[in-house]
């Protein structure tokens, strides 16, 4: 933790920042996970089981989120399956990607000839 | 479940497959679960089956990646603990442990280090070698699509004849599978070449104007010949410009006058540039050298090809022929098509082509084709040598882990896997292999200078012969193969065994000493196995060596001096000539230390043969069956300087003068050959299917010569008095009465006085001639024998260590031998029984293996079979013998233990 610098995990997959996503706010399983990310875009990504299940495996290694117990409460009816948190530094590497977004998205905006509408 | 989804949900687990064990176990269920949830959403489409397999591989991969080429101590899925059998950090400790090891153990390491590098370095010179020789391409654009083409003389078995003018334009105009077909003089020729002194020898290769762009290759400087050029249009070769012209580039355009006729030099070829190679060039010409200073342009309308009614000749042959194919055309469908010209050949003109039909091979074959198994044979050699030398040093790795162990137990126990102590184990045998790969290296650089050095001359491209970046790569592959090798069994054994006991042994314990031990006799077998099959391989060759030189050349070669001269060409007439040489022969004769003098036209060993039909008189016999013999004339007293017997009739005399009736002598292969039984002094003959020539008396019979090569059968020759028509570039052959060399200067200074214009070249003698003639031999030879050498020394090191170990193992029981009253002679005929079993068993083995590879060599051998049973039983017994030998070291000093220290050193 000591060396730990958000930016070094910068760009983020688009798949690993959709999981950072949608851990944001409460932890979920795999299938949860995918359902979140679909409802999430409308129906327009489909995430695949495999670029999913990967993605995880390599942010529980990075420790961007973690294995958690199934919480208790109505929503988390299935025990047989892992739940995923995610980590502080999940959260940090998550608000540097979106500041890193940010920025970029600023800089688009500033180009008129980027902007909707614009001959 | 309907069966659609049974089918989809198995269809799953089969994709789930190309996923890594540990990645199945950790989300497989899950994945599962997702994908039947999944099953109504119309998502689980071929589609999602492809990405589920494509992700699975991705994972695989990365799972690979990261185990093997940048393992870290991060924990992760395929390693939670973070622990890794391997890691670089492992691995660094190794070779540091390696490196300390290596430098308290100085003797052993130099002792593999040096025998690997010996067996690497040695395997990648030859492969160099090899590389130069055999496989690269030849210097030539597309060199895959040209092949030579002969005429095929089938009556007397001449497959590579070269072919006539005549026969050479009719086939040029029928190769329909041929993209183009050019020709050159199937010899080369010495030019005389006036610069701007007196005359000099160029040896020069006639080509039609066609062939360099057949070849695909142009000048370095200025152009090279091309089609459309005239006559007289000349490019030299880089060596000799430098050599010449001291690279002077202004010498483009140069005039010049070449054998009386003016010449122009229009460019200079560059330095890898070679045409024609020793094995292009037909069996008749003049000059015995190949190292071509000049290309000239051949013209077809030449008086060398067209006879007085201005047609093309059909009956003398001496081009030779290079073509190159059409795309996709094969060399078997060259060969038919030109065959099939050749047959409507041999019908429209059957008097001179009945019984000729075509070669065509392959013109790398044909360049290197006959030095191909000498070479194999070497590699075969090298080979089995580095395979000593990984037994060998098997043998010290092994003999070192009895010695370390204890540690191996120790470590075990802390708790070392058996994969952790096999890593340090090939940690080790790589490091040293590739230790004596690299100073292999160094043996390369000068064993491909030695072995250049040592080449016989006539090994075709030598001089392409040098070490590049594929030959590195092969010596890293050669090492790597040979660490894994040299480490794998003995890693395997020394992890094997279960090592805790030893930790209880004493410091001389001798656990798993027994199976040790069982390894270690395996490994000198194979040692002595394999030194059978070099010594028997060496031995053949010997024996043929010894045959071949043994061998009567039909002459006698010691104080003999020869040399090449080209008279000058103001000489026209003949009878201008025959006074030139009856001075120039009075000269020589008035040298000191000179004996006898006598020239020919071409001299045996050093120079190649020219052929004619005969025929006699009184014999009615077909003009395309007339008999094929070799055709020489006699100059002054050659028989008498060369040595060569008469063994009928008489020598040429003054009688024998231009204006009296011709005369020849004929030697007893060819009085055999077309006289049969009858007396052949006296009988008639004519040159040449030629009816209106002079019939000639043959007056003497001569002992037969081997002119081709100590090894070719004499073949049937006939002798005609060289002043009835003399020669223009004759061989001189000087009989001396000391040392022929030392005569060489003298006849130098001679020549230099008797006639400036006079040019002398190529002083040989005769022993130089006949030793160059041997030179693939003996080259092969002493290869092939330091290998067998080598081979038995290995051998004997090997059998010495195995029984020393033996013999410290057994100090113990021996004493007890000793002690309880057995004679020490008991003791050392124990220990040499036990080394004369171990040689028997490898000289049987070897024995078995040679059998079934020195057939292979049988090319390589002169007069002795390849399973000659004297060198085998030789070589068995000298084996057994050398291994006894090596026994007594230590079995004299089993002899000599101290029973009471033996018992008491427990």
């Amino acid at each position: 933790m000591d060396h730990f610098r958000a930016d070094t995990f910068l760009p983020l997959t688009p798949v690993a920042f959709e999981v950072l996503l949608a851990l944001a706010d409460q932890s979920r399983h795999g299938y949860s996970i995918l359902l979140e990310v679909e409802a999430r875009s409308g129906g327009t990504v489909t995430l695949h089981a495999g670029t999913l299940y990967r993605a995880l495996a390599r942010l529980v290694e990075q420790n961007l989120i973690e294995e958690m117990d199934a919480p208790v409460g109505p929503g988390h009816d299935d025990e047989r399956r892992r739940y995923y948190g995610i980590t502080p530094r999940g959260v940090a590497v998550a608000r540097a990607e979106i500041a890193r977004l940010e920025g970029q998205l600023a800089s688009a905006r500033s180009r008129r000839r980027l902007q909707e509408g614009a001959a | 479940m309907s069966l659609g989804s049974w089918i989809a949900n198995r269809l799953f687990g089969i994709a789930l497959l190309a996923y890594p064990r540990a990645f199945r176990r950790h989300f497989g269920d899950e994945m599962r679960d997702d994908f039947r949830r999944r099953a109504g959403s119309g998502r689980n489409t071929p589609g999602a089956f492809a990405a589920l397999v494509r992700d699975g591989l991705r994972e695989r991969a990365t799972a690979v990646a990261r185990w093997t080429l940048w393992p870290n101590h991060q924990p992760h899925l395929y390693e939670p603990s973070g622990r890794h059998a391997m890691s670089w950090d492992s691995i660094r400790a190794d070779v540091r442990y390696t490196l300390r090891q290596a430098v308290q153990a100085p003797l052993y390491t130099l002792l593999a280090v040096s025998a690997l590098a010996l067996g690497i370095g040695a395997n990648s010179a030859i492969f160099t070698v090899v590389q130069g020789v055999l496989l690269k391409p030849l210097p030539y654009q597309h060199p895959d699509q040209l092949v030579t083409v002969w005429s095929h003389n089938t009556a007397e078995n001449k497959p590579e004849n070269p072919i006539s003018p005549a026969n050479f334009a009719d086939l040029r105009d029928q190769a329909r599978s041929f993209a183009a077909l050019e020709g050159y003089f199937s010899f080369v020729s010495n030019t005389q070449i006036v610069l701007d002194g007196p005359p000099e020898i160029a040896v020069t290769s006639f080509v039609s104007p066609g062939l360099f762009e057949l070849l695909g290759r142009t000048a370095m400087l200025g152009r090279a010949i091309q089609p459309g050029d005239g006559a007289g249009i000349t490019v030299i070769s880089h060596g000799y410009w430098q050599r010449r012209f001291g690279s002077d580039p202004s010498v483009v355009g140069r005039q010049v006058t070449a054998d009386g006729a003016p010449a122009t030099i229009v460019g200079v070829m560059p330095p890898e540039f070679v045409f024609p190679y020793m094995g292009m060039v037909g069996p008749t010409g003049f000059t015995r050298t190949m190292d071509v200073d000049a290309w000239t342009t051949m013209m077809m309308t030449g008086p060398r090809m067209v006879d007085q009614s201005g047609r093309f000749i059909r009956n003398v042959h001496y081009l030779a022929a290079v073509g190159r194919l059409q795309p996709g055309i094969s060399v078997e469908q060259a060969r038919a098509g030109l065959a099939a010209a050749a047959s409507r050949l041999e019908q429209a003109y059957p008097d001179t082509n009945k019984g000729w039909t075509t070669t065509v091979t392959a013109l790398h074959e044909q360049v290197v084709g006959e030095v191909r198994p000498a070479l194999l044979v070497l590699t075969g050699g090298v080979a089995l040598i580095l395979l000593m030398a990984c037994v060998n040093v098997a043998n010290l790795v092994l003999a070192r882990g009895v010695s370390r162990q204890k540690e191996l137990a120790i470590r075990a126990t802390l708790g070392a896997t058996r994969g952790r102590l096999m890593q340090q184990a090939l940690t080790e045998s790589l490091l040293l292999a590739l230790t004596g790969g690299l100073l292999g290296l160094l043996v390369v650089r000068w064993g491909v200078q030695a072995l250049i050095a040592l080449a016989p001359a006539n090994l075709p491209r030598v001089q392409e012969v040098a070490p590049d970046g594929t030959v590195f790569l092969v010596t890293l592959c050669v090492a790597l193969a040979t660490g894994t090798l040299v480490g794998i069994v003995p890693a395997l054994f020394a992890t094997r065994a279960d090592l805790r006991p030893a930790l209880q042994e004493s410091s001389r314990g001798s656990v798993g000493s027994r199976s040790r031990h069982h390894m270690r006799a395996a490994l000198v077998v194979t040692e002595l196995a394999l030194a059978v099959v070099l010594s028997v391989g060496a031995g053949l060759l010997l024996r043929s060596f010894a045959t071949v030189m043994t061998l009567d050349p039909g002459f006698r070669p010691e104080n003999l001096l020869t040399l090449q001269m080209s008279i000058p060409y103001t000489l026209t007439t003949p009878d201008a000539r025959r006074a030139y040489y009856a001075q120039w022969f009075e000269r020589l004769e008035g040298i000191p230390g000179v004996v006898a003098v006598g020239g020919t036209t071409r001299i045996p060993l050093g120079s190649t043969s020219v052929t004619t039909s005969v025929q006699v008189q009184g014999q009615d016999v077909p003009t395309s069956d007339l008999p094929e013999v070799e055709f020489r004339r006699a100059m002054h007293d050659y028989f008498e300087a060369m040595g060569i017997p008469i063994r009928r009739g008489r020598n040429f005399t003054t009688e024998d003068g231009p204006t009296s009736p011709p005369t020849v002598i004929v030697n007893e292969a060819m009085a055999r050959r077309v006289f049969g039984q009858e007396n052949p002094i006296g009988q008639h003959i004519r040159t040449g299917p030629n009816p209106s020539g002079p019939w000639s008396t043959v007056v003497g019979v001569i002992g037969d010569i081997r002119h081709s090569g100590l090894e070719a059968p004499p073949a049937a020759e006939m002798y005609v008095n060289y002043l009835q028509n003399p020669p223009v570039a004759p061989f001189i052959a000087l009989r001396t009465d000391g040392d022929p060399a030392a005569v060489a200067e003298r006849v130098r200074v001679a020549a230099a006085a008797f006639d400036s214009t006079l040019a002398i070249y190529d002083i040989r003698t005769m022993q130089q001639i006949r030793s160059a003639a041997v030179a693939e031999r003996r080259f092969l030879l002493l290869l092939i024998g330091a290998f067998g050498v080598l081979a038995l020394v290995l051998a004997a090191v090997g059998v010495y260590g195995v029984m020393a170990l033996v013999v410290s193992e057994r100090t113990q029981e021996m004493g007890v031998r000793l002690a309880l009253g057995a004679p020490p002679s008991t003791v050392l005929s124990m220990i040499v029984r036990q080394a004369a079993t171990l040689a028997a068993v490898g000289v049987t083995v070897g024995v078995a293996v040679a059998t079934a590879l020195t057939p292979l060599m049988a090319s390589q051998l002169y007069g002795v079979q390849a399973l000659d049973p004297i060198t085998f039983a030789g070589v068995a017994a000298l084996l057994v013998a050398i291994a006894t030998l090596a026994a007594l070291v230590p079995a004299r000093r089993a002899m000599r233990v101290d029973p009471l220290r033996a018992l008491r050193c427990d």
